[in-house]
């Protein structure tokens, strides 16, 4: 029988591996956790004296009297502020037409253009896409001003340019690139057999891509929209300075806000808005995962 | 793929051109004229006299010297670094912590940051203005103002201005994170280095595509904004005040272009640097 050496086991300190104490681990985490959700809690400051305000129910906006929904109703009914309200309403009507407008156009085109874009060469698609990023990066005032003093150029020949459709094309010159960002990146992902088999098959080049390459990357088309969709509605400056008499609910609000004749029914309306526009979005996440379980769009990633 | 797909993107490629360049030929051009609303065009005439508003000296005191276009740029440059800075920092901690959470749905985080940016920008500075006020609602119902006294005040615009666009600090930081590659981090621990090392030397540099096209996309909108200078600022102004009154009061367009072209000048300047970095602007988003 050999004596067995027992030799010591190694431990995590002895290869220089320094365990941090499990306090000050936690507290760490506690302290990240509760910085992180600060920040974004400021993000919503703003959001959350909007909200606010839509419950007072005195006009001055510096105190708060009572909880009321009256704003809310008044929306509605105008019983109080009325030409307010209707001012209001006209030009929050002005505000998604311009939107719709410019979301469908730019959601539907631009895949289109992003398709293109896509079966260019690498280079060129590199400075075509740097073209593309320039009413993105370019800043608004700029882009406004550019484009006002194209309309400028347009007006000896159409008197009456400036209006909806100057806003609608200011609109979609910065909805067109976030919607080609989008749907780019999903091109990338798809398989090129895809389109090779298709064609192969014998479907025609522009029904292979209605058929096969659109609905392999509509999540991309989708986030394309929403992104346009974000921009175009909370758009001020670009819309200021190609306006013409077609005021948005952001020029209106430039010249109301801070007067002490502003109804407190904007901030109840603008409440509505996001509340509204929140539930749609639940509503088209869950409609998605639904079908997405149910393997109808099975050529998503 | 199909090189017959290529002419889908030709009227994409005319209308950026028509967009992007000739506009900005013409405000060139009227940047040395001294075009200005209704006035006679046989007059017209090229120009730089008007070019004296970048250095004139106007101050009615002698011995001293101001000029509104360099208090202007001076405010705009400080606003933006400063904002920039300040977003960079909380932003990128936001981003890394939701990148460490793993949650795995991104259109849900993508919801939670953009949400706020669907109540109306000049509402929510309307908000601030509100709250940075002494006596607001916040004091009337819980009795305390944090950020009352603001208005007016450096810190007040900055404030205002950092939680505006940080949401586009965080998305492109969010973005390139979570392209890392979660077996770097993890070969980086194996071979000994600490956690923090890993994540300056491996974390952090990987992540800078996101951090250059972050800071851009919150310093040009920072530095050329006007609304929230003009709704918060009191006497404090940016050079986009400067700008949209040469355009829409006193329609002095010579030198609403020039002022124009300063910005423009700024804006080149940050597309070459994101080109180094993020070629196809894929952080962008």
């Amino acid at each position: 029988m050999e004596n067995k050496t027992i030799y010591p086991k190694a431990s995590l300190a002895d290869y220089g591996y320094r365990e941090t104490p499990a306090y000050v681990k936690k507290i760490t985490k506690i302290l990240k956790a509760a910085l992180t959700y600060f920040i974004v809690f400021l993000l919503y400051v703003s959001v959350i004296v909007i909200f606010i305000e839509s419950l007072n129910s005195s006009h001055d906006m510096r105190s708060f009297d009572q909880v009321t929904l009256k704003w809310y109703t008044n929306i509605f009914t105008q019983v109080q502020d009325t030409e307010q309200i209707k001012a209001m309403l006209i030009v929050v009507k002005n505000t998604f037409v311009v939107s719709i407008i410019a979301t469908l156009v730019a959601t539907v085109l631009g895949t289109f253009f992003a398709i293109g874009l896509y079966s260019f060469q690498k280079k060129k698609r590199q400075q075509w896409m740097l073209m593309n990023n320039i009413p993105l990066l370019n800043a608004d005032i700029v882009t406004g001003i550019s484009l006002m003093l194209l309309f400028s150029l347009l007006r000896p020949l159409f008197p009456s340019i400036f209006g909806l459709f100057t806003l609608v094309i200011a609109h979609l010159f910065f909805t067109f690139p976030y919607v080609i960002l989008s749907v780019m990146p999903k091109l990338k992902e798809t398989d090129p057999n895809l389109m090779d088999a298709a064609l192969d098959l014998g479907v025609k080049p522009f029904k292979s891509i209605v058929k096969v390459l659109i609905p392999a990357v509509q999540s991309g088309v989708f986030a394309g929209m929403l992104l346009a969709f974000t921009m175009s509605i909370d758009d001020f400056v670009i819309s200021y300075f190609n306006k013409g008499g077609y005021n948005n609910l952001s020029i209106w609000l430039y010249g109301v806000l801070g007067k002490t004749d502003a109804t407190p029914s904007v901030y109840a309306l603008s409440t509505l808005m996001t509340l509204f526009t929140l539930v749609a979005l639940v509503v088209f996440q869950s409609i998605n995962n639904h079908n997405n379980k149910k393997g109808k769009l099975w050529l998503r990633k | 793929m199909n090189r017959l797909y290529k002419g889908l993107a030709r009227p994409y490629q005319v209308w950026l051109i028509v967009l992007v360049f000739i506009p900005l030929l013409s405000m060139l051009l009227i940047s040395v004229s001294n075009y200005s609303v209704g006035m006679d065009l046989a007059n017209l005439q090229i120009t730089l006299s008007h070019w004296n508003l970048l250095y004139e000296n106007v101050s009615s005191t002698p011995g001293t010297f101001s000029n509104p276009f360099i208090t202007a740029f001076t405010n705009s440059l400080t606003g933006a670094f400063f904002t920039t800075i300040i977003s960079f920092v909380l932003g990128y901690f936001v981003a890394y912590q939701i990148k460490r959470s793993r949650v795995k749905n991104k259109l849900i985080i993508m919801t939670i940051i953009i949400l706020p940016m669907w109540t109306n920008l000049l509402l929510r500075v309307g908000g601030f203005a509100n709250i940075m006020l002494e006596n607001n609602i916040i004091e009337s119902i819980f009795g305390i103002n944090p950020l009352g006294g603001l208005f007016g005040t450096w810190p007040g615009i900055v404030f205002a201005l950092v939680v505006t666009y940080m949401p586009f600090m965080i998305l492109p930081v969010y973005t390139a994170l979570e392209k890392i590659d979660i077996s770097l981090e993890e070969a980086s621990l194996d071979l000994g280095l600490t956690p923090f090392k890993t994540f300056w030397k491996v974390i952090f540099p990987l992540s800078m595509k996101g951090v250059v096209t972050g800071s851009i996309m919150v310093f040009l909108p920072t530095f050329a904004g006007f609304a929230i200078p003009k709704l918060l600022g009191g006497n404090i102004y940016f050079i986009g005040n400067m700008i949209e009154n040469r355009f829409i009061y006193t329609r002095n367009y010579a030198e609403g272009s020039l002022l124009s072209m300063v910005v423009l000048i700024i804006i080149l300047g940050s597309l070459l640097l994101i080109t180094r970095f993020d070629k196809e602007g894929e952080t962008l988003l």
